[in-house]
């Protein structure tokens, strides 16, 4: 147990040595957190702003004010407040983001996973459910499900976003697990006579987690992709004021008209999030997948 | 012999998929807390209150018999499928009683026009510039091209679509930013009408382009290095072949595969894809359509809408399979 704990320990060294000097990975953790950090704060920053009052609440000033010290970014035309809005959205879109995007990691985990590493007829079934999965245009029916069910809560819509947005991820984690697979250091350890289980938890995972991580920040990407496109539309719960739903807010009414740069301004923080996630994904793959390695020659 | 097999197979997959997702959308409609039809039936049962009685309850059980919702799910079930063989999706709510099937037929052009010149242009550049970029890579150009293209590729094209709609709108005001030809001229072939629906056109069809058109340069750049690190690639080039040759005949015919299976791939999502781009715009085609349809639950359209997306996303990649083999000889018909 100790030998594997110290090796363990070895290895997360490993993995966290790239983020000393790859730029991508720096500066893609750079943004994200700093994007994190503000969305975690919102709570606290819109109660020194606004007291007790919630920043889309309507009414909470006069329509269309310009931008001033109280409202930074100004009022829609039913004087609610952008500026804290713009946080707000941040910190729910965030959070319906990882929050989908961990349940999609653990669904793509394991039934890639258990589809390349059982092989046969499991193989078989898995990866016909998972092509299929790929293949089907499962947008439409997300917009669907979402627009006609109404009691959606954060967590109801985060669910239903990583059953959605897992099928890229389990064919990456298949793939990468049919390779590891193969390798020498795993028949080793099955000659050696470790059961299954220890095979994947010592052997795979830690070979893995870089890939993990990647799919991880993938379908973080794609719940937070198709709940923006959702809002845009002007669909959803209309009950949690995220990012593409203020953006659906500052387009339309005329407000696009009268201030243009704060669409500019939500487009901004949703394009940071996107980029940075991108520059994480791109940055490990660089690190952790051979093949790509400097391949983007960046 | 093992080619009959494999055809065989290969269109009972097909067949059985596609009912397969054609029967869970039907019931996916009906298990739906809020039904649309049940809601729109509702709308007249309230309404039948303030008129008589009677009358109102005659209009009401019209109703139903037009949307088959007098008969028990199966029956229903059985006669949707009936029904959609003979391509009638039944009446919409939009444009009553004008069948669904009408209504989408009349906007598909418009999809196709848009999406089809776009995806011609954004995959042909895409291509081009990726082979020549890798061929070239490491030089400046590369460098600047293939960043400002990474950029471009993670940003969502509705966003992309957001950005061009603030610059060429709202700054720059030289293009309109809705509808797909001015209001004013009525559809024909004359000048002033094919110039209104480019200048309509533009923008949409460029937020396409800049988005995928990027991402088609990198996945192609990303192949065309692969391909010039292989051994015939580098005896080529020791033989002295001009690049341009290079590029042309080797680069370019073996991309050309994997990136027309890209495409067809990719298909599901820029369909799905429109309904939000085509919204942004109010760009009359199938997606615009669709989005309209959810707001106002209209059932047979949605629905009709749903079925075309999942209709052709699967059937492209089933022809996609059946021609693979014969255009690549490395693949051979078999699991």
């Amino acid at each position: 147990m100790n030998n594997h704990a110290a090796e363990l320990i070895s290895r997360l060294k490993y993995y966290l040595r790239p983020l000393s000097y790859n730029t991508k990975l720096k500066v893609g953790i750079g943004i994200f957190t700093a994007i994190i950090i503000l969305g975690a704060l919102e709570p606290f920053i819109n109660k020194i702003r606004l007291g007790d009052r919630s920043p889309d609440e309507i009414g909470l000033g006069g329509p269309y004010e310009i931008p001033s010290l109280k409202f930074p970014l100004g009022t829609c035309p039913w004087g609610r407040d952008i500026f804290g809005m713009l946080l707000l959205g941040t910190r729910l879109t965030l959070t319906i983001g990882l929050l989908s995007g961990i349940v999609a990691t653990v669904i793509a985990v394991l039934l890639g996973f258990i589809s390349a590493y059982k092989g046969g007829i499991t193989d078989h079934v898995l990866r016909s459910f998972i092509d299929a999965f790929l293949v089907i245009p499962t947008w439409p029916i997300f917009v669907i499900i979402a627009a006609y069910v109404k009691i959606l809560g954060i967590i109801e819509i985060s669910l239903l976003l990583a059953l959605f947005s897992w099928g890229g991820a389990a064919r990456i984690v298949r793939a990468q697990v049919l390779s590891l697979k193969e390798r020498e250091f795993v028949n080793l350890a099955k000659i050696s006579g470790l059961r299954d289980l220890e095979i994947i938890l010592y052997e795979i995972l830690p070979n893995f987690a870089p890939y993990i991580i990647v799919s991880f920040t993938n379908t973080v990407m794609g719940s937070i992709f198709a709940e923006t496109g959702l809002r845009l539309i002007g669909l959803g719960p209309p009950l949690l004021p995220t990012l593409g739903y203020l953006l659906n807010l500052t387009m339309s009414g005329g407000f696009i008209t009268v201030r243009p740069y704060v669409v500019a301004i939500v487009s901004a923080m949703l394009i940071l999030i996107f980029l940075s996630l991108n520059l994480i994904n791109i940055g490990l793959e660089e690190e952790f997948n051979p093949r790509l390695k400097k391949v983007t020659g960046l | 012999m093992s080619l009959i097999r494999y055809l065989v197979k290969r269109t009972v997959t097909y067949l059985l998929t596609l009912f397969i997702v054609i029967t869970i959308t039907f019931f996916l409609f009906r298990l739906i807390p809020a039904n649309p039809i049940a809601a729109f039936v509702g709308q007249l049962e309230a309404q039948g209150r303030y008129a008589e009685a009677e009358k109102a309850q005659q209009v009401i059980e019209e109703y139903k018999k037009m949307f088959g919702l007098d008969k028990d799910l199966f029956t229903q079930y059985v006669s949707f499928l009936r029904e959609l063989l003979r391509g009638n999706l039944g009446p919409s709510l939009i444009g009553f009683p004008t069948p669904a099937q009408n209504l989408i037929l009349e906007r598909l052009p418009w999809t196709i026009g848009l999406l089809g010149i776009s995806t011609f242009i954004a995959w042909t550049i895409g291509m081009l510039l990726g082979c020549i970029l890798g061929w070239k890579r490491d030089t400046t150009y590369d460098k600047i091209l293939t960043s400002t293209a990474l950029i471009f590729s993670q940003i969502p094209y509705y966003l992309m679509a957001i950005l061009l709609v603030l610059i060429f709108v709202y700054y720059i005001r030289i293009l309109p930013s809705g509808g797909a030809y001015s209001p004013q001229l009525t559809p024909g072939l004359y000048w002033e009408f094919v110039k209104s629906v480019i200048e309509h056109g533009t923008l949409p069809a460029l937020s396409l382009i800049l988005s995928t058109g990027a991402s088609w340069l990198i996945s192609t750049r990303f192949l065309a290095v692969t391909f010039l690190a292989e051994d015939y690639l580098h005896f080529a080039e020791a033989k002295g072949i001009k690049g341009s040759r290079i590029i042309k005949r080797y680069i370019l015919r073996n991309a050309l595969l994997p990136q027309v299976t890209g495409l067809s791939i990719n298909l599901s999502f820029m369909l799905g894809g429109q309904i939000v781009l085509e919204t942004i715009f109010s760009y009359p085609g199938i997606g615009y359509l669709f989005s309209i349809a959810i707001g106002l639950l209209d059932y047979n359209v949605i629905n009709g809408v749903l079925l075309l997306i999942i209709f052709t996303a699967l059937t492209a990649n089933f022809i996609l399979d059946i021609l693979y083999p014969l255009i690549d000889p490395r693949v051979r018909y078999h699991e």
